[in-house]
Formats: C-alpha cells, structure tokens, sequence
C-alpha cells in the first residue's frame, strides 16, 4: 500500500479536479485501482474475524495480533530458509491454523457462553501476549520482506502502474475468499457450520460435533488471519504492533456488512479501501487522514442505517 | 435518597479522609522515595476515575469505546484555551468538562438507536476521526501532530537551604495526588447517586431489555444521555488534569485508543456496574502492572495478558465477583447466622 504520487501544488484542502484534467483523470484511475488491489487482504482478514464472530459467536480481539504472527512467521522463514513468501503461505497457514486450536482449547471454549464483555476481556488478554511475546522475540522494529525479487516489478497500462505485488495479493486474496464461501455453500463441513451458527442446540440435536466445528472455525478464522499477515509482510513493514490496528479495521468493516453477512464482506471492504485509496491521493496530505477517512465511513453508515432501519 | 446512600457517602468519606494522609506518611516513612510512591498512588487514583466514569455509561448499557475522544477533547480543551488567553489555570479544567460533555452529547445523541458492537465500533469510529481532526486543525491552534505544551497545574517554588532537590518533585506530586483525589470523589459521589436513587432501575432495566423498559415508562434518550453526560464531565476534566501533569498535549497520545482498553478493561477486572468495583480494579491492575514491571523489565506486559486471560476464566464477575461468591459460601456453611 504505497502512497501513490501525490499533487503537491495546492495547499489547501481541495480536490486538484480542477487543476489538470488529464493528470487528475490518471491519478483518480491509479487511485481506483489501488483502492480495489487493497480490498482484497481487508476481505480476507476480515472475513476470518467473520467466521469466529458469525460461526463460534465469539468477539475476538486478538484477530490482529494472529494476523501479526502470520507476519512474522513468514518473515522468519523467509530469514532461515529463503523461502518466498508465496512458499510460505502454505505452512505459516498450517501453523495458524495449528495456534489458532491452541488458543481456542486454552481460552476461549471456556468462555463461549460468557458475557460479551467478557470475551472481549479475554481475547484482548491474549492479544496483549502474543503482541508482547513477538516484541521480545523479535523487537519493536519494523520487518519486511523486501528482498523477494518480483517487489519491484509491475506494469504500465497508459500512465497507470499496477505492481506485482499488490496484484499478487489481491489475486490471493480473491482466490482464498472463494475457497471460503465454496466450503461454506457446497461441502459438509461448510454446511455444518453454518447450521451451528444459526441454532447450535439445533445442530447438536441432529448430531452435529459442536466443539469440533467450533473448532475447526477458529482455526480457519486464524489460518486465514495468518495468510493475510504473510501478505503485508511484503507490502508494508510490520512491526509486533501492528495488529490492533487491523482487529479495529477488520471488525469495522465486519460491523459495516453487518454480523453473520459474509458476503457483505466484499462490499465492505471495497468502498473503505476505495475511500481511503482516493482521499490519500487526491487530497493534500491524505495519508495522514486515511484512517479518519476509513472511520468516517463506517460511522456514517453505522448512523444511517440506524436510523432509517429504527434500530440495530 | 435512600438511608444507603448517607451511609456509603460517609463511608466513602471516610476512605478519602484516610487516602488525603497518605502522601505525608508515605513521606514520612521513605523520604526520597516517596516521590515515585505518590505517582504511583496518583495513576491508580486515574486509572480509577477513568474506570468508574466508564461504569457509569456502561451501566445503561452502552459499551462505549469513545472514552479516549473525552479524554482528548479535555487535554486539548485545556490546552488550547490557555495557549490562546491569558484565562487562569484552573478554568481549563471546567472549561474541559465542559466541551467533553458537548461532544458526549451530540455522540449520544446520534448513537442513540445503536447496540451492543455496533454502538461500540460506531463510537471508536467517532473517537477516531475527533483524534484526525486534531490532527488537521491549524498548526497555530492544535500543534498539529507535534501537539502543544501546558503549562503544569502547580509550580512549588524551591527555598534553597530549607528543603532537598527531591522535595520539590514531592511537593509538585503532593499537589496532584488531591486533585485526582477530587476527581475521584467526585466519581464516586456521581455513581453512588445512581445506585441509590430511581436512575438505578432505569438504567439497569434499559440494559436489561431497552424494548421492556420503554413500556415501563423510562425514556431511553433521556437516561442514557445523562449517563453520557456524567462520564464524559468526569473524563473530560481528568484528561485535562491529566495533560497539566505530563506538560504536553498530542493527538497521537491523548486519544490514544488504550485510554478506552484501560477504561473498559478496569472494570471487568474488578467487577462492572458497582461503585466498589471500578476503583478495586484499578488498584489491582495497577499493582499487578507495578510488580511485574519491577520483576521483569522486558515483556512484563506478558505477565499483564496472562493475568487478564486467567481472570476472565477463574473470576468471571472480577474481583468483587469473588466476594460476593465468597460471602454466599460462608452463609451456607452457618445457616442459623
């Protein structure tokens, strides 16, 4: 997510439409495109903070930090091993996935039936320890993968130019998201989570394994938090830190398709990503604005649809 | 008012009595070290304040994750005002409680039809885009993100000969401690007049079941705005206090999105919707964060997550939770008592 090229010749907060039409013209178009490349990680990881909200019911702040380790088990293996970080997706999933079972047996089925708030509580506990173990382990500075080769690559379409990696990403992404919803709609265990999520005495009634799938969920919620860690580990340089940030993110955006809509997902996350995209283009020191702008929108929304609906 | 009230007021009083005396004995007993003794006791003094203010709004229901925007908007209020007039130090401290329950207000107001984790990511967005917009405001009025310098509350002039280096630094502390003591007390007074008066069913009836409430005759716009306004008076003017203290204000730290994980985190810990529980809370947190710190100097925030995880699974009502249980056991040992 680099800042794209900036107009620095107005100072004040107007949008430069009126300045150069054809520069605008590209520049709006190079910001729609960054805009959509984003959205797709936004998705992924929101759409696994969906699952262990929509299938297990649980509000879990540690989403971020699950994403942060992904981060870091990516960029440790690219370290020992010099394995590409499309090579370790595979098994940085595996080891989520695996963290996430730990995590839930340890924790939170413990909890399944507490208090919101205490939920919150608790996986806020755990966020506050894996955060503090990856700070002692590898430090407060940020790491990145930087060295894989294709970083720099990219192509031009007219004056638009689209990298690799953001393309790669959003590829990804799309493809993972996919898998989700197909195992969601078409197989068993697909089904059978979905059944849990509506009436969980219901499905254990007809024999489903509650636990099992329960479990079975936030392992996947946290293998596909870790498969988007892996990605910003290219695209940005995250720090241990850097988690809160996207738990905030991607709850917003789960709030903003509303609970249990997993397909609102997508269109959630595209007109944040969108949004941000444009703002920290088109306006004059947009970067630093481009949470606000995030957050203004799902305020917004939040607002209106509370009030035109008569309540949430 | 019920007779409870005048006996928990007295008894609250006679706790702050107690708690005034306490940075002269701690001098008395450690000397030099009772500087950093005092500091402590005043980040657990805010630390409780923060935590029962956001009871109170907690009380009605709302789980608000905007009590860093209060506390922002009351540094920066302060701030701002005296940057920009020459008004007397204490006034920013009104003036703070003042914009904060504005803010609180008009958020309340447009937040009135939201529940449960839509209310709280509607009102972390708003504590958000305030934190932006600070951000944004002309450099000559906020600082922008470098912020602004406040001038400290007090100012303990030093008599050379009659009096050591650190005493100075006591005496600043000194002052301070009474000031977030009334802060507290002023916390205090505000809840316990909730738990004693009819606001107290009509907040936990709207927290129970908004919809019941409603044909039971309360008013939900009016008591949760009231709660929203008593939090946010109290938050507003600790973040003020809090701002002459540390001598700066930026957007960054003031709206700090761990002042709302303190605020809500505090209370669970020591047990949600009481007077007693908040302030309990703070002391154990506190204590926990001050042993571990002085135990392991790296990563003693582990130690912090773990204490966190293990009293959501063995405490779930926190800390009074405990006592309560506890009191309950004991009554069924001896029936006859």
């Amino acid at each position: 997510m680099k800042a794209s090229p900036r107009n620095n010749s107005l100072s004040l907060g107007v949008f430069i439409l009126d300045y150069d039409p054809m520069l605008s013209t590209t520049l709006i178009l190079q910001a729609l495109i960054s805009g959509i490349l984003a959205s797709g990680l936004y998705a992924l990881v929101s759409v696994g903070l969906a699952l262990a909200i929509g299938v297990i019911g649980i509000v879990n702040f540690a989403h971020g930090e699950l994403f942060m380790v992904g981060a870091f088990l990516a960029y440790q293996l690219f370290v020992y091993f010099g394995f590409d970080p499309l090579v370790s997706l595979l098994p940085v999933a595996l080891m989520l996935f695996i963290l996430g079972i730990i995590v839930y047996q340890s924790s939170i089925r413990f909890v399944l039936k507490a208090p919101e708030l205490n939920q919150m509580l608790l996986t806020f506990g755990v966020s506050i320890i894996l955060q503090n173990l990856a700070l002692l382990i590898w430090g407060g500075d940020p790491r990145s993968i930087s060295q894989v080769p294709y970083r720099s690559f990219g192509f031009q379409l007219g004056d638009i130019s689209i990298g690799a990696v953001p393309l790669i990403s959003f590829s990804i992404s799309v493809l993972l998201v996919g898998l989700l919803y197909y195992l969601l709609l078409k197989t068993s265990l697909g089904k059978a989570m979905r059944a849990v999520a509506q009436n969980r005495t219901g499905a254990a009634l007809v024999g489903l394994e509650v636990n099992r799938i329960y479990l079975i969920a936030f392992g996947l919620s946290a293998a596909l938090a870790g498969l988007g860690g892996v990605m910003i580990a290219v695209i940005q340089s995250p720090s241990p830190t850097v988690g809160f940030a996207f738990t905030l993110k991607a709850f917003a955006i789960v709030v903003l398709a509303g609970l249990g809509n997993i397909r609102g997902i997508l269109w959630a996350s595209l007109l944040v990503a969108l949004a941000e995209s444009l703002v920290a283009t088109l306006v004059p020191d947009g970067d630093a604005i481009r949470n606000a702008v995030f957050f203004a929108i799902i305020f917004a929304v939040l607002i209106f649809r509370s009030r035109r609906e008569g309540g949430m | 008012m019920k007779q409870g009230f005048w006996r928990d007021l007295f008894l609250a009083l006679l706790i702050f009595i107690a708690l005034a005396f306490l940075p002269t004995g701690l001098r008395q007993f450690f000397g030099k070290a009772s500087v950093s003794y005092v500091s402590l006791a005043i980040a657990a003094l805010s630390l409780a304040t923060l935590a029962l203010s956001w009871d109170i709004l907690v009380r009605t229901g709302q789980l608000s994750l905007a009590h860093a925007a209060f506390y922002g908007a009351g540094a920066y209020s302060t701030a701002i005002l005296l940057k920009l007039t020459s008004a007397p130090l204490w006034l920013g401290t009104l003036v703070a409680g003042l914009v904060a329950v504005l803010l609180a207000l008009a958020l309340g107001w447009v937040t009135l039809r939201l529940h449960g984790i839509y209310f709280a990511i509607a009102t972390l967005s708003f504590s958000e885009v305030l934190k932006a917009v600070v951000h944004k405001l002309p450099t000559a009025i906020a600082g922008g993100a470098a912020g602004i310098n406040v001038e400290p509350l007090f100012r303990p002039t030093f008599i050379a000969g009659q009096m050591e280096r650190w005493e100075i630094a006591y005496l600043r502390n000194e002052r301070y401690f009474y000031v977030f003591l009334a802060l507290l007390a002023l916390a205090v007074i505000l809840s316990l007049i909730i738990q004693h008066s009819r606001l107290r069913y009509a907040f936990s009836a709207l927290r129970t079941n908004e919809a019941v409430a409603r044909v039971m005759g309360i008013q939900p716009a009016r008591y949760k705005l009231l709660a929203f306004v008593m939090s946010s008076w109290v938050v507003g003017m600790l973040g003020a206090v809090s701002a002459h203290r540390l001598g700066s204000v930026n957007p960054d730290e003031s709206f700090s999105v761990f002042v709302t994980v303190l605020a809500l985190v505090t209370p669970i810990f020591g047990g949600l919707y009481s007077t007693l529980g908040p302030i309990i809370g703070a002391l154990g947190l506190s204590s926990v964060e001050e042993l571990l710190k002085r135990s392991f100097s790296d990563g003693y925030l582990i130690g912090y997550g773990i204490v966190l995880v293990l009293s959501v699974l063995f405490m779930p009502k926190g800390i009074l939770g405990l006592f309560t249980q506890f009191r309950k056991h004991l009554n069924k040992e001896e029936p006859s008592s």
